[in-house]
């Protein structure tokens, strides 16, 4: 229970850093670039502009 | 309106993308498994919060989304964060969100963070608001 407890305050702490940082409507989307599952095909967010709008759909398993 | 719905009325006009992030209820983390919590999650079936813990490299990493995609089963691709977490730290994801980013790549919703403010229902109505708006 330590752990969770201990695991849960250091999302505090992440969520207190980092939230007031995420875009906003009407910023510019942050840029990345990253792999898909297998690790073979690479993409990047601004692959897409002028192209194609993009839904970004954050999360993990649990 | 399930995201799955969503995806399937607007895949065509929208790229849609998930990216996986950083396992936001693993065992050796903020574990929801105990208590009486826990128990509930248990007896609904949700096998993900008996087993996962959290990926400590990218190989990890891309093995549990791999897991996750197939038994989720949305159909969208799936993109893996770095294990640094560069996407999750630009976008503050953990542990659900959602954006909708236009042509432009300005951002035209920036949805909650889940699980209370992840709502479907509301990426709809910006699509279909961004859709209009272009037509």
């Amino acid at each position: 229970m330590y752990k969770a407890y201990k695991a849960r305050k250091e999302v505090k702490k992440w969520r207190d850093q980092y939230v007031p940082l995420a875009p906003k409507v009407g910023d510019v989307a942050p840029d990345f670039e990253l792999h898909d599952i297998s690790g073979s095909k690479a993409i990047r967010l601004s692959d897409y502009r002028d192209k194609q709008p993009v839904a970004l759909i954050f999360g993990s398993y649990t | 309106m399930s995201l799955r719905d969503i995806y399937e009325k607007y895949h065509d006009q929208v790229q849609f993308i998930i990216i996986y992030i950083r396992e936001a209820h693993p065992i050796d983390g903020w574990w929801l498994g105990g208590g009486l919590f826990g128990l509930l999650l248990k007896i609904k079936g949700t096998k993900a919060i008996k087993d996962i813990y959290d990926p400590k490299t990218i190989d990890d990493r891309k093995q549990v989304a791999s897991r996750c995609a197939s038994e989720l089963d949305y159909g969208i691709p799936t993109l893996v964060d770095d294990i640094d977490d560069p996407a999750n730290r630009a976008y503050a994801a953990t542990p659900t969100r959602m954006f909708l980013v236009g042509i432009d790549g300005r951002v035209v919703y920036a949805g909650g963070l889940g699980p209370w403010g992840f709502k479907p229902q509301e990426l709809k109505n910006a699509i279909e608001k961004m859709l209009n708006k272009h037509s």
